[in-house]
């Protein structure tokens, strides 16, 4: 694949918290509640903290293989069958992310403030700017996602601190949930809502190097946690336990319980901007990392031409779930679920049998300046 | 360069077209409830009633208020159908985006509603900062009578009116989600404004004989003794067990309930003068800090500790006996603790004895001594809310006296003790 650009430590960090971030957008938080209750916002950071580990090995396999993105490693550790075949199945999985996000948005969006717009007008209109951005390449997402990270942070803080008053810290006991065990099951498969992480291996020769790499990686891991664990511990104080596991959307609820005065209320407005944004920079990284590793699992020079494919694809995933239980039982439960399996354990053993067959990268002179 | 351009103005174009598409509507196409009312109608059925704005100068209804608003009523299954089904009466869309208050009739109430509530929770027009009440008539009396003497704008009315919640504590402020949310909880229990109308005879200038000594008389809705130029009146609170009303508390209760729980803001509050019993003492009171809350159990008993720590201004006294004196001031601060101390008790046994229901949500204190919600949800501390031993430490401080730092009494009156 040609050359994706080169782009600053703060736009690479951004494309991973982005995306990562984003799904405390939909439902993922009252998804969280319903599983472990008051635990909720200390299970997050338990996932946080097993993706951190999963980032290191990462790490170490990267830096086994200096110069090298993810597919290229795989290719070379497990040759080039099986390896085109991971490369084959990340860029699917990453089709599939998009596709199941988008959904997810429509769903929700149709929920709260379109419910009779066609779901196709939805598809096609959020699919063309997905297409614009991603035509534009990895260099305008990225810059774009800075702009963006910027405006969440602003948004959510600003949902998140106007709510303040409806919150009550002490709906947060009991402490432990529905139990240790539960917690501790939970907080290690949802390990699997942070390892969007894995796109930093997939664009690496665009992020300056293994240094920032570990740096990217570990800034933005340590981000979404604290923004996913704050976000949690407001949401279970405003709504408890019991109401937090019944909305579509905890973030939207927050924003439509706010009611300072009779001059300042209704803000929801801040939230819509603020989440249609966020999704379509989630789609489209989802939209383009999936592109790009097709191209690099199967030597395509220019991504371009499968933009259109690719954005086929990416209409019918969509399109395929029949109802908004699917989505999240089935479609998001893969995706922030059980996805790590793929996305985490795939270089994991790929790093052990590296390990086994002492294979390793060469070190040139220009990787090493 | 042409080509890319035109495609792009194109794309423009047609993106202004789909904008809203099917889910737009022109503000005028539609009516926007600010008051829906729900009473029992035959069968199982509700009787559904909503107030909404017309587009036109209002009309004289009563003498003193004015009405620019529609009230109409129909006979239903649920609200959601209901709200349909009015589109067969009402030439533009009933829309609920606008909704300020929902109000229950309290013969509806003590059934219990949250069937009725939980459509609205997943209703996307229905908004969660509405306010919730219970009419102890019919609600659509109260919302015939939901009028403005002010200004013609009825919205604003309800607004300030409910906001009036805040400046006064006689009501509750409950917005629907800390009602629905409080319905559900385990820490506690839901409330609910108490209002209703007001037919304005009560009050008999010259003939009222109410002593002194019982100056927070036990009033519900529509016995304030006043005349006015609105019937509708907001008197206390509604007190829910599950999504049943159980009863109320009148608005001075609702006062030491709002003490308790730390939404109290500032009142003026009346005691009688100790040292000359046919005068009384107004005084500007507020919470010096927020009460402190604490619970542990005691062989299987839970004890609740409260510390509240008020503070005062005077705002008169009758009796112009020198409490500003730094001698008797501390007279003045245990009278008021004393009448302070004996009502807020009374209200709470209320709640324990008669209501059973934990409005303070006390229950967040003891979720602490158990490890899982399992064990908490088993333990259901709003089965034990009654058994609670409750320990009031109340510290009162007149901090200012108004203008005056020193009373005088009127000469040729008799002295006080």
């Amino acid at each position: 694949m040609n050359n994706e650009g080169k782009f600053g430590l703060i736009e690479t960090i951004s494309i991973v918290t982005i995306v990562i971030v984003s799904k405390i957008l939909f439902t993922s938080e009252s998804v969280v509640v319903d599983f472990v209750g008051t635990a909720a916002w200390y299970m997050t950071l338990l996932s946080c903290f097993t993706s951190i580990i999963f980032f290191l090995i990462l790490y170490i396999l990267m830096k086994r293989f200096p110069g090298k993105n993810l597919i290229e490693i795989f290719q070379l550790v497990t040759g080039k069958i099986v390896g085109k075949l991971l490369g084959f199945l990340f860029a699917l999985y990453f089709l599939y992310y998009a596709g199941s996000n988008l959904r997810e948005f429509i769903e929700m969006i149709k929920a709260y403030s379109y419910p009779y717009t066609a779901t196709s007008l939805f598809l096609v209109t959020f699919i063309i700017v997905t297409l614009l951005l991603s035509y534009k390449g990895l260099e305008n997402i990225a810059r774009i996602s800075y702009i963006t990270l910027i405006i969440f942070i602003i948004g959510i803080s600003t949902i998140l601190l106007l709510a303040l008053p409806n919150a009550n810290f002490l709906y947060l006991r009991p402490y432990l949930g529905y139990g240790v065990k539960s917690t501790l099951y939970y907080g290690l498969l949802r390990s699997s809502s942070y390892d969007e992480i894995i796109i930093l291996a997939l664009i690496i020769k665009s992020v300056h190097g293994l240094k920032n790499f570990k740096i990217a990686g570990l800034i933005s891991l340590g981000i979404a946690g604290l923004v996913s664990s704050i976000s949690l511990v407001i949401y279970l104080a405003i709504f408890q336990h019991d109401m937090g596991a019944e909305n579509l959307s905890g973030m939207f609820q927050i924003s439509r319980t706010i009611y300072f005065n009779i001059y300042f209320q209704r803000l929801e407005s801040i939230f819509l901007f603020t989440w249609v944004i966020t999704s379509l920079v989630t789609v489209s990284i989802g939209f383009y990392v999936s592109i790009s590793t097709y191209c690099k699992t199967f030597n395509i020079a220019d991504h371009r031409p499968l933009l259109l494919p690719f954005s086929f694809l990416m209409y019918i995933i969509a399109l395929k779930p029949k109802d908004i239980s699917e989505i999240i039982y089935t479609n998001m439960a893969i995706v922030r679920e059980y996805s790590g399996m793929l996305l985490y354990l795939v270089p994991t053993l790929v790093l052990i049998i590296a390990f086994i067959t002492n294979k390793r990268g060469v070190v040139n002179n220009e990787e090493k300046a | 360069m042409k080509r890319k351009l035109s495609l792009l103005i194109i794309l423009l174009i047609l993106f202004s077209l789909f904008s809203g598409c099917k889910d737009s509507t022109e503000i005028d196409e539609n009516v926007y409830t600010i008051v829906i009312g729900l009473d029992k109608g035959s069968n199982d059925n509700i009787v559904l009633t909503i107030q909404y704005p017309q587009f036109k100068s209002s009309s004289k209804v009563t003498s003193g208020s004015s009405s620019n608003t529609s009230v109409d009523s129909i006979e239903t299954s649920s609200i959601l159908s209901g709200i349909d089904e009015f589109n067969m009466a009402i030439s533009r869309n009933v829309s609920l985006k606008h909704t300020k208050l929902i109000v229950f009739s309290e013969e509806l109430a003590r059934e219990g509603i949250g069937k009725y509530l939980a459509p609205l929770a997943r209703f996307r027009e229905a908004r969660r900062s509405m306010f919730v009440a219970v009419s102890n008539g019919k609600a659509v009396d109260f919302i015939n009578e939901n009028r403005s003497s002010i200004s013609e704008n009825i919205t604003k009315s309800v607004e300030l009116m409910l906001s009036q919640a805040k400046g006064t504590s006689y009501f509750p402020f409950i917005i629907f989600h800390t009602f629905y949310k409080n319905m559900l909880s385990p820490y506690g229990e839901t409330i609910a404004m108490y209002i209703g109308v007001n037919n304005l005879s009560g009050l008999a200038i010259g003939k009222a004989d109410i002593p002194h000594s019982a100056l927070e008389t036990d009033i519900k809705p529509g016995e304030l003794p006043r005349t006015g130029g609105v019937k509708r009146e907001y008197v206390g609170t509604a007190v829910f067990r599950g999504d049943k009303m159980v009863g109320y508390l009148n608005p001075y209760e609702t006062r030491y309930m709002s003490m308790i729980t730390g939404s109290f803001e500032k009142a003026l509050l009346t005691i009688v003068d100790k040292k000359s019993p046919g005068d009384v003492i107004p005084l500007d009171v507020r919470l010096g800090r927020k009460p402190k809350i604490s619970g542990f159990f005691n062989k299987g008993t839970p004890i609740i500790n409260i510390k509240l720590n008020m503070e005062a201004d005077i705002g008169a006294i009758q009796s112009r006996i020198n409490y500003e004196d730094p001698g008797m001031i501390e007279d003045l601060n245990n009278q008021i603790k004393t009448y302070l101390e004996t009502e807020i008790k009374k209200m709470l046994t209320k709640t324990q004895e008669e209501f059973k229901s934990d409005v303070f949500e006390f229950g967040t204190i003891f979720a602490a001594y158990f490890g899982t919600i399992q064990e908490f949800e088993g333990y259901d501390w709003l089965k034990h809310y009654p058994d609670a031993k409750i320990n009031l430490d109340l510290t009162v401080s007149i901090r200012r006296t108004g203008l005056i730092i020193h009373s005088f009494p009127v000469l040729g009156t008799p002295k006080t003790k």
